[in-house]
């Protein structure tokens, strides 16, 4: 049988091998395509996240940073904060203030005049039912609204004609710009016949009044936005932006490099900073982030009921040593729930950390002594608790292990319980169970310095069913501050009331400050028009702006 | 055959329901919940979690959450994803032809190679092949998927710039076959390496059993050629459990690779199924579940008839 084969076959395995490395030569050559020429550079913008955005409909869920440069670019809110911390008008003809006659004297109605040249971009007229259709959304029981924030003050919004909208409000609510500044306005000729706006086609087609329209999205990978025309406030300058993602950091700061991305929307890690911004055509940008990290005590648990024992705690804390040696210095110590860089912090603030002399004594002065085994007892209850945070969070383990340490040096014996995010930020922290938290939390309204939902003893949410002030933390003094606060229009007023605010809280210390979060982000040099603004979560928040030098 | 296949088909529909029961129980046993990632949001209250909750009926008892989405799939409806509203099936197709094609053509030249590279090893065991082919093996098995990953980054794609360092196009190249040769060289030599690594092993040792056989000494007794001895009477012998053990691997072409899918930002299932893990996507988790069952079944069910269809002392039987 071998031998009729041999005799026979005229392609032989010699030349079969031969073949197919000749085949598989040709197919390499062709693959190995040197880098294209970017001809279409002018005409887009590249920006890359490594997460993915999975929707669009700005009153539903959003994952803050990747969901905001759709909306952002597809969508208009009535205001904008712009980045020195001013709000400039966007949908609106002007910002409402009592100066510009707008709001009225007691702060509880609101003027709001709409441009009267902005269409959809389908090429409806967009008018004040669609504004009004938006807040009647965000109220609507069954929609899955991701926040009611300041809308469920509204007493009534009337349209008294196509282009003016008046907003009653139940009690004067000066963060009430915020509102609107964070909820990007839907169109009512579209969704107002949709059956269930949780499911509807129009969260990944959406269809807006911003700069770029939706043009395609390839799952997993990318969406391609392309310029609308009739922009009211002038068609963007590049034809097309395109929101790439690249899951994973480094390959995202490599494409970044090779110019396959143009703008790094995902901080970079720490440890490349220097080198980031010592690249050739690249610019990199530190800024101030909105959060800023805690160490959350729940007042709720007898260990930490007494305020001169959570302010022992907190002195305790190499805070600045954590910052330097864990975040390499780039975050910046700050001393109250505001970066140092906020209008409104308060800069007589002093840092006492970390004197651990002092922090055994206030623990002995308020009744902990050290037990037999080394760690302080008071009433049968030992200094001992948990502190969680994020599984996985190594910069964050690496402060839980320094406090740890800390502690250990004064009797107090901490025990780190991280979990996965969806199990920690769950009820075990909306419903108080937690002993204490590492945690990073922004503002509640915006980057308004109101901060009634956190520290109010009415928004306690284990005790009254509704707020975020999950360390069940209870003031009169603070809860009257911040009553007076949110009611105040002048700014200079609002500095001091806010600043007392955060005096009372270093003082008593339900949340202990670590330090302000910085983001370190590159881009290529020839863009022009990009304005970091730390009072913004979306870095896309003036795309329409943005072009090629 | 026919009457074979219709019982093992039979069999699944207990097997998923069964599948289906203990999925989802598990998933609601876990700790934590689709709402927790709204906490981390400031802006959002207890009050709008609550409201939330009820409308994704997270507010109904366990049993009855899984009544209502068994009743849903039996009329094939897959369900909408908590987190934008879409449907779960299409979800899950559009993320498909990617991995289907980054895993099918890895796990396809592995394989071959794979199959090849043990069949020489252990006909020329001890030689410097066999030893390279081992020693090289260890080496592809001792490194983490997500090193060779980033290395091939780093030195195809940002130093040499051969390849593209991730994603499945060039922008505005999609659809361009060329484009995607291009996009699937790194990927799919990262996600071979290690595949042709264990499966030389698993050949290799095949091969020796086989060949040790009495049978085997016959046939070169006979007087038959090496290449004859090998590829008439050993190879069938010792692909018998290797078709078995690619039954087993037939899940992996839709599970997807998670680490290189990441590293590659290569847009499949492996992503998906990450994404609606950290996101307890329950919708998203359950339907990528039963998928993936399926495709367990259907792998297995076709081992079985390859192995039949290769061993004739094997009968199916109804």
């Amino acid at each position: 049988m071998g031998r009729s084969n041999k005799s026979g076959k005229t392609f032989t395995r010699r030349d079969f091998v031969k073949a197919t490395g000749a085949a598989a030569g040709a197919l390499t050559a062709a693959t190995i395509l040197p880098s294209r020429g970017n001809a279409a550079k002018a005409d887009r913008i590249i920006i890359g996240h490594s997460q993915e955005p999975v929707q669009y409909n700005p009153l539903l869920y959003v994952n803050r940073g990747t969901e905001n440069g759709p909306e952002s670019a597809m969508f208009d809110a009535l205001w904008d904060m712009n980045e020195k911390g001013q709000f400039v008008p966007n949908l609106a003809t002007e910002v409402p203030s009592i100066e510009n006659g707008r709001v009225s004297e007691d702060g509880k109605t609101w003027k709001i005049e709409l441009k009267r040249d902005v269409k959809w971009h389908d090429d409806q007229p967009f008018t004040a039912k669609d504004v009004a259709f938006t807040y009647e959304t965000i109220m609507d029981p069954k929609t899955a609204v991701r926040s009611r924030s300041g809308f469920d003050l509204i007493d009534g919004l009337k349209v008294v004609d196509d282009h003016n909208v008046e907003i009653v409000l139940k009690e004067p609510y000066t963060p009430f710009l915020w509102s609107w500044q964070e909820m990007h306005i839907v169109p009512m000729h579209i969704l107002k016949d949709e059956p269930d706006i949780n499911t509807s086609a129009f969260n990944s087609q959406p269809t807006g009044t911003g700069p770029f329209k939706f043009k395609s999205r390839t799952a997993g990978s990318h969406i391609v936005f392309e310029r609308f025309e009739d922009y009211h406030r002038g068609a963007a300058k590049v034809k097309s932006l395109i929101q790439k993602t690249v899951p994973d950091t480094m390959v995202l700061y490599g494409q970044v490099k090779t110019g396959e991305v143009d703008y790094m929307m995902t901080s970079l890690p720490y440890d490349r900073w220097d080198e980031a911004a010592a690249l050739p055509d690249r610019a990199f940008v530190e800024l101030p982030l909105p959060w800023v990290q805690f160490i959350y005590f729940n007042c709720g648990k007898p260990q930490f009921a007494d305020p001169k024992v959570r302010k022992a705690l907190y002195m305790a804390c190499e805070m600045q040593k954590s910052l330097d040696d864990i975040y390499l210095g780039r975050w910046k110590r700050t001393l109250s729930y505001l970066h140092t860089s906020h209008w409104a912090y308060n800069h007589d603030l002093k840092d006492e950390t970390p004197n651990i002399e002092l922090a055994a004594k206030m623990l002995d002065e308020a009744g902990w002594k050290v037990g037999a085994d080394g760690i302080r007892e008071k009433d049968g209850h030992k200094m001992k608790f948990t502190m969680s945070t994020t599984a996985g969070n190594t910069a964050r383990q690496g402060c839980q292990a320094l406090f740890q340490q800390n502690w250990k040096a004064i009797g107090v014996e901490m025990e780190i319980n991280n979990m996965p995010g969806s199990v920690v930020w769950g009820e075990y922290t909306t419903k108080s169970q937690f002993d204490t938290l590492l945690v990073a939390w922004a503002p509640i309204v915006g980057m308004d310095p109101d901060y009634t939902a956190r520290c109010h003893s009415q928004y306690i949410p284990a005790k009254h069913g509704q707020g975020s002030n999950y360390v069940q933390y209870e003031n009169a003094e603070v809860d009257a501050l911040l009553d007076k606060g949110a009611i105040t229009v002048d700014r200079a007023e609002r500095t001091k009331i806010y600043g007392e605010v955060q005096k009372i809280l270093l003082d008593e210390v339900p949340f202990a400050p670590q330090g302000g979060v910085f983001g370190g982000f590159v881009m290529d040099k020839g863009l022009t028009g990009v304005k970091p603004n730390q009072y913004v979560t979306d870095s896309t928040w003036n795309i329409q702006d943005w072009s090629w030098s | 055959m026919l009457q074979f296949i219709l019982k093992r088909l039979l069999y699944a529909i207990p097997l998923l329901i069964g599948v289906s029961i203990i999925g989802f129980a598990l998933m609601h046993l876990a700790p934590g919940g689709p709402l927790g990632v709204y906490t981390l949001n400031p802006t959002v209250s207890v009050q709008d979690i609550e409201r939330i909750k009820v409308i994704y009926g997270l507010d109904q008892p366990t049993y009855i959450q899984y009544m209502r989405w068994a009743g849903n799939m039996l009329v094939g409806d897959w369900g909408n994803t908590f987190f934008g509203g879409r449907p779960v099936l299409i979800v899950i197709l559009e993320r498909v032809p990617a991995t289907l094609l980054l895993a099918g053509l890895s796990l396809s030249i592995a394989i071959l190679l794979g199959t090849g590279i043990g069949m020489l090893g252990a006909v020329q065991r001890y030689s410097i092949f066999d030893y390279l082919a081992t020693t090289g093996a260890m080496f592809a098995l001792s490194f983490p998927t997500f090193w060779f990953g980033l290395m091939a980054i780093f030195v195809f794609a940002v130093e040499m710039r051969w390849f593209p360092s991730g994603g499945m196009f060039e922008l505005g190249e999609e659809g361009n076959v060329l484009d995607l040769l291009h996009h699937l060289v790194l990927p799919t030599v990262v996600l071979s390496l290690v595949i042709v690594a264990t499966w030389s092993r698993y050949s290799r040792s095949g091969f020796l059993e086989v060949i040790g056989q009495d049978y085997i000494r016959t046939a070169h007794a006979k007087g038959l050629s090496n290449r004859l001895v090998i590829t008439r009477h050993a190879f069938p012998n010792a692909a018998i459990p290797l078709i078995a053990l690619l039954g087993v691997q037939m899940p992996f072409l839709f599970s997807g690779a998670l680490v290189t899918e990441t590293i590659f930002g290569w847009p499949g299932m492996g992503r998906l199924f990450v994404d609606a893990l950290t996101m307890k996507e329950y919708p998203v988790l359950m339907g990528l579940m039963m998928f993936t069952a399926v495709f367990v079944i259907v792998g297995n069910l076709l081992a079985d008839i390859g192995v039949a269809m290769v061993d004739p002392r094997i009968r199916l039987e109804g």
